[in-house]
């Protein structure tokens, strides 16, 4: 998301519109580019097979408590082997 | 110096600087700007003189398929939107013009059309066709509305959201008023004219006249209001769209060579029904999202733990930056 300057100064975000002139951050999707995420997750104590859902949420005001919107969602099942040591 | 001296050298002032004044305003930078809406009508003064300035129901008659498009589209409610929008608008006055030092602002009754013209320049951009009275009346009934929200006070709410709903950026705003961007090189847009993609007749009384926009099925056109960001020739500049930015120097420069109307309108079947993310099809053709999972045995010194790596790929096959406005 870009996180907007407050009057295009120093460090902090601008509430609304009305303030904001300038970017402190920018982790938007930019066109035509790919962005790559890399997560690490340990199986819950004596498991070996794992559902893994992957949500995308886009957050129009930031917080899942306004308007959330799940744009993509996957469910992958990750086994692995059962014996060796 | 007697009393009648005193009278004839103001008069002969007032007479000099009469004429200074003619040649002044003949010089006035723009040719043509007498034959637009606001200049024929004369500024509003109140929100329904300015909805009957911008009144494109007749085309209805003629138009109703691509009518009920637009009415889905948020074009259709672009002051009220989905409720939000008005309630930032006066989150805008309260945290904003009443904070700011400079603003001349005190309470909602002090606020002026240039006040709001950072939120209207594209909710409403109109309205710099209007005299503050009409800023005064908006503002006025975007607080009766929310104050009707809160008090569960249905027959109020109704009334003012009807009135909100009133404004919108409807035909007469893409099709007219903002249908010319180089108003020197290609004319100010005329009262009586629909600006489209050809010239001729139109069978309507009170638009009798066709004429190409340069710029309908250009991304200017668009990019008047879904903008480049910070809008600076504002006292107070503010910053809310940024996407033509995004799509004019990470689009176009990267090679990207599709227009606004051609994805929105065109591919996605959409017609005047310009949606985002919230239609199904825009959204499934804007992102390519992949996920790949592989799960392994982790060994920690002795400690073996089960483990999943999870990689995610997002491209963004959208025209502009996502998210964006």
């Amino acid at each position: 998301m870009p996180i907007p300057q407050q009057f295009a100064r120093g460090d902090r975000m601008g509430r609304g519109p009305y303030e904001k002139s300038g970017l402190i951050s920018e982790t938007s999707l930019h066109p035509g580019k790919t962005k790559k995420e890399h997560f690490e997750i340990f199986y819950p104590e004596g498991l070996t097979d794992l559902d893994v859902t992957v949500k995308l949420w886009y957050l129009p005001y930031g917080t899942m408590a306004s308007d959330p919107f799940l744009w993509r969602e996957v469910n992958k099942s990750v086994s692995i082997s059962k014996e060796g040591k | 110096m007697t009393t009648k001296k005193i009278k004839t050298v103001w008069v002969w002032t007032a007479m000099i600087a009469l004429a200074l004044s003619i040649p002044l305003t003949a010089l006035a930078a723009g040719i043509g700007k007498e034959g637009r809406i606001v200049n024929k009508k004369g500024k509003a003064n109140t929100i329904a003189e300015l909805v009957a300035m911008y009144d494109s129901s007749s085309c209805i008659e003629c138009h109703q398929e691509i009518h009920d498009d637009w009415a889905l589209s948020v074009h259709s409610r672009s002051i009220y939107g989905t409720g939000r929008t008005a309630a930032t608008f006066r989150t805008s006055v309260v945290n904003g013009l009443q904070e700011w030092a400079f603003s001349g602002v005190k309470g909602p009754k002090d606020v002026q059309v240039e006040h709001l013209m950072g939120c209207a320049k594209c909710h409403l951009p109109q309205l710099a066709d209007a005299n503050d009275s009409v800023a005064k009346e908006l503002i006025a009934s975007i607080y009766n509305w929310m104050d009707a929200v809160r008090a569960g006070n249905d027959k109020v709410r109704i009334v003012e959201e009807n009135k909100l709903k009133s404004l919108n950026i409807n035909c007469l705003v893409c099709h007219n008023r903002n249908a010319i961007t180089h108003k020197w090189t290609d004319g100010y847009p005329q009262k009586g004219v629909v600006y489209g993609s050809t010239d001729g007749e139109h069978p309507s009384d009170a638009f009798p006249t066709m004429k190409k926009s340069a710029i309908m099925g250009e991304s200017i056109l668009c990019g008047q209001c879904h903008g480049l960001g910070p809008n600076l020739e504002l006292d107070n500049p503010t910053q809310c769209a940024t996407l033509y930015g995004s799509y004019l120097w990470s689009y176009t420069a990267e090679g990207g060579r599709e227009t606004c109307q051609e994805c929105h309108m065109r591919k996605s079947g959409l017609g005047h029904n310009m949606q985002s993310y919230r239609d199904p099809g825009l959204a499934e053709a804007a992102l390519d999202f992949k996920v790949q999972t592989s799960g392994f045995h982790w060994r920690d010194a002795s400690n073996i733990r089960p483990y999943v790596a999870v990689d995610i790929s997002m491209t963004n096959k959208a025209g502009h930056v996502i998210p964006d406005g």
